[in-house]
């Protein structure tokens, strides 16, 4: 049953994290890879500050969230005043150079990893509820990002895609626009972040690397970018395959490549055989009124 | 007559190309002023100027008595500068209503703040601009087209689109960039209509077009460049009968 | 006390090992010239040809010289296959920029993965050792390695010039590079060109290599270290200019090796991303994404054929 409940925990997770991703990658069609970081960002906030601090969980989580939007911001701000294009090198180098420092803070575990994160309602109410808790926050994300993209903000990101300076020309402010919806996408996986941490109790810098960029940019790949459900059903295909493929025992040495070569090989095969992924968007934007209230 | 844009001693170059070269303009409110020069005579490249595209070597521009030199191209579309395009640029992803639904100058719910917290208030507004969109498309000709793709109407179509864009914005000012360049028909008539009355309705107008009727039939007023100069300016009549610049326009 | 003997010593060293970072950013940025990709899946092609090395080598039993064989061998297949069956097809169907960015990054990490599967993650080396026999020069120890590398890089960025100023293809490069859909229209087959500028960056990225697996350990994820310090020096060097970016490959390994006389060494891992995060920040105007710039320079001439003034602002 715990197992059924841990996996039921991450699928809910890597939906959240998939859902935030494509609003930034398919959506506003910002270039970064760097998803996990933030990630990161909100479950090493979130853990130190019930670890250190004695902020209550619930609260660390939000604060861990807020870090997210607020480093997503002071990396995306610099690069999209130049170009949009620059984000990309920026967040990897931000990624990656973060995981690095972190690794040498033994302050924050180091590169062993940080242990005995406070668990939140676990031991209160049970897993189940942690569980139910995450299904829930999952759906309002799927939600949210489906409310975004068929509302006003979604009409611009389409825009913004298609062509940013005539975009601009109409009196759109096309840097806000990307930075904000980055920052939104950020704070979201800050919080899923936060999430992980206090039901896991155990985060360390590595699992924010490549791999997990490569896992998430999967799940909307694979599932289909620019879909409601696209990300969904990438998070549940792509978190069920790998658990699959642990019942064979094998070593992790064996494991962890393994699991990277799905991820990787699937994106490959799915970018030349069918690159609109499972579910496909359709090519023409339509809102949530949808011409419904006139003609 | 009140001087809606003002232009003075524009100069830019990139590398040895000089566009615009002590430029000097103004545009009248309710009046339509034709462009007219042969290519290359930084007509287009005086409209990217002005709206902020490409940032001039030295000069000053103002709208309205206020100065938009330092001004990002947002920011001039929002105090009612609006252009369309020679290549149209329109968005493909999205209908003929909703290409022009982005035109408001203060489009509803792009602040997040009044997105999320005032969601009934940005909701009604949106409805106020999709009427004011659909009485647009009505008025350009475009209401049996507003929920098809851009990319499947007349090109004469994709250009009153492009037009409609602009008139979301209420402009002051409107920068028209060869909007008669490949349209025949139908549209013809409805993009002259409709430049017509955007003038009378006190919007200060320029249009950068190559055909000489048009501009004749249209136009209060020519402005004849060359090589990033301002050579003449008069009635549309003179400057198609002054022969020297006939010979400038068709060379030797 | 820092005395002179030990910074000429470091300055020495550092430049010696910046040998093959002066390759690694010549590959990148060719490739990012004419090909006009930003091209992550040079760590793919740096690891295949290293392991390529390793297995003549150590594997196989064969000496250095089938090793260096089986390292070009490596490098440039890899490369054909990548830009035969990615680019290419990726640009007949006209695919955006960010979807040829991911396919590069994917297929290092692919390729990573797979390394990893097959040779395990413990890192290793082409020759059993890498220890060098030293001489002292003017009390400087020089390693037997660090001439024979200087004189490769030399050999190889001589070589590359002659090539790009010299021959019929290295003209097409160029012509390519500049306006790739006006090079086609003079006959030059664009596919072809690229695929030539892809195997000459997997044959640099081999020698690379060579050099970098002969003096240090190396494991399937390394070469992505490698290849992001290539993306710094190339940011930094100016877009579209190789000895630009070889230059400040240099500069880099210089920086980062004298780095050990101001910063514990556990640091030194960190400074690539200082780099990459400062030339994004103080060399901005030395970056443009090339796909972008191609894609308005296309659409500008066929809009307006005879008007490069208007052509400038689109």
């Amino acid at each position: 049953m715990e197992y059924i409940v841990t996996i039921i925990i991450l699928v809910g997770l890597f939906v959240i994290l998939a859902a935030s991703f494509d609003l930034i990658i398919g959506y506003c069609g910002l270039i970064s890879i760097a998803h996990p970081i933030f990630y990161a960002i909100g479950a090493y906030t979130s853990a130190m500050l019930a670890k250190e601090a004695g902020v209550p969980v619930p609260l660390a989580m939000l604060i861990g969230a807020g870090a997210a939007l607020v480093s997503s911001i002071l990396v995306a701000l610099p690069s999209l005043r130049v170009s949009g294009d620059y984000l990309l090198i920026a967040s990897i180098g931000f990624q990656l150079g973060l995981i690095e420092l972190a690794k040498h803070f033994h302050e924050i575990g180091g590169a062993g990893g940080l242990t005995n994160i406070p668990p939140f309602l676990i031991r209160e109410v049970g897993r189940e509820a942690y569980a139910v808790l995450v299904v829930v926050i999952a759906a309002l994300t799927v939600w949210f990002v489906r409310w975004m993209a068929t509302g006003p903000y979604g009409r611009m990101m389409s825009a913004l895609r298609d062509d940013e300076l005539a975009f601009s020309m109409l009196g759109r402010n096309a840097i806000w626009v990307k930075v904000s919806v980055f920052g939104i996408g950020s704070a979201i996986a800050g919080l899923a972040g936060g999430l992980y941490a206090h039901y896991f109790r155990f985060i360390e810098p590595d699992q924010f690397g490549l791999l997990a960029s490569s896992a998430v940019l999967t799940m909307v790949v694979v599932g289909g970018m620019r879909t409601t459900w696209g990300p969904v059903v990438g998070a549940i295909v792509l978190q069920l395959l790998p658990q699959a493929i642990t019942f064979f025992g094998l070593p992790p040495s064996v494991l962890g490549p393994l699991q990277g070569i799905m991820f990787t090989g699937l994106v490959l095969v799915f970018m030349f055989m069918r690159p609109q992924g499972l579910v496909a968007a359709s090519d023409l934007w339509r809102g949530r009124e949808g011409g419904a209230r006139h003609d | 007559m009140t001087d809606v844009l003002r232009i003075r001693d524009l100069n830019k170059s990139f590398g040895g190309i000089v566009v615009a070269d002590e430029v000097n303009l103004d545009l009248h409110a309710g009046r339509v002023l034709g462009l007219i020069g042969p290519n290359g005579a930084g007509k287009t490249s005086l409209f990217n100027l002005v709206t902020g595209v490409v940032k001039p070597d030295t000069g000053s521009i103002t709208l309205d008595g206020q100065s938009i030199d330092n001004l990002p191209i947002y920011q001039r579309a929002r105090l009612g500068l609006a252009r369309t395009w020679q290549n149209l640029r329109l968005f493909p992803s999205l209908s003929v209503l909703d290409n022009v639904m982005l035109g408001p100058r203060d489009y509803p719910g792009e602040k997040l703040t009044s997105l999320i917290f005032d969601a009934r208030g940005v909701a009604r507004r949106q409805a106020e601009e999709q009427d004011r969109a659909h009485a647009i498309l009505k008025r350009t000709g475009l209401a049996g087209v507003a929920q098809s793709r851009v990319q499947d109407i007349a090109y004469g179509q994709q250009k009153l689109v492009g037009v409609a864009r602009a008139l979301m914005n209420d402009a002051r000012c409107l920068l028209l960039d060869e909007p008669m360049a490949g349209v025949e028909g139908q549209a013809y008539g409805a993009i002259q209509r409709v430049v017509r009355d955007i003038a009378e309705s006190g919007v200060a107008v320029c249009v950068v077009e190559h055909n000489v009727a048009f501009v004749r039939d249209l136009c209060d007023e020519g402005v004849f460049m060359f090589a990033g100069k301002v050579l003449a300016r008069g009635t549309v009549g003179e400057l198609i009968a002054d022969p020297r610049l006939t010979e400038l326009y068709f060379g030797t | 006390m820092l005395d002179l003997a030990i910074a000429s010593q470091i300055l020495w060293t550092s430049f010696a090992t910046s040998s093959y970072f002066v390759l690694f950013a010549l590959a990148f940025a060719l490739v990012l010239k004419v090909n006009k990709v930003f091209n992550f899946a040079q760590a793919a092609i740096m690891s295949v040809a290293f392991y390529c090395a390793y297995v003549a080598v150590r594997v196989l039993g064969l000496n250095g010289f089938f090793g260096l064989i089986a390292c070009f061998a490596g490098g440039i297949a890899t490369a054909i296959a990548i830009e035969y069956f990615g680019f290419a097809k990726l640009r007949t169907r006209k695919a955006s920029p960010m979807f040829v960015f991911i396919f590069t990054l994917i297929v290092s990490q692919f390729v990573s993965y797979v390394l990893m599967l097959i040779f395990g993650t413990w890192p290793t080396t082409i020759f059993p050792t890498m220890f060098w026999p030293v001489s002292l020069v003017g009390g400087i120890a020089i390693s037997a390695w660090d001439l024979p590398a200087l004189a490769a890089m030399a050999t190889v960025l001589v070589l590359l010039w002659a090539f790009l100023r010299f021959t019929r293809w290295g003209q097409f490069m160029i012509a390519v590079a500049d306006n790739a859909d006006l090079a086609e229209l003079y006959g030059i087959k664009k596919d072809r060109v690229m695929l030539v500028s892809m195997a000459i960056a997997g044959a640099i990225c081999a020698v690379g290599m060579f050099l970098y697996g002969t003096r240090a350990q190396v494991q399937p994820s390394a070469a992505t270290e490698l290849m992001l310090f290539a993306v710094a020096a190339t940011i930094i060097g100016g877009i579209g200019n190789l000895w630009g970016a070889a230059l400040a490959a240099v500069v880099l390994g210089l920086v980062q090796n004298s780095s050990i006389l101001f910063i514990p060494s556990a640091w030194q891992g960190f400074m690539l991303y200082a780099f990459l995060f400062l030339a994004i920040v103080l060399f901005p105007r030395g970056f443009h994404w090339p796909e972008r710039a191609s894609k308005l320079k296309r659409k500008t001439v066929t809009t307006l054929p005879a008007s490069p003034s208007e052509a400038n602002g689109g």
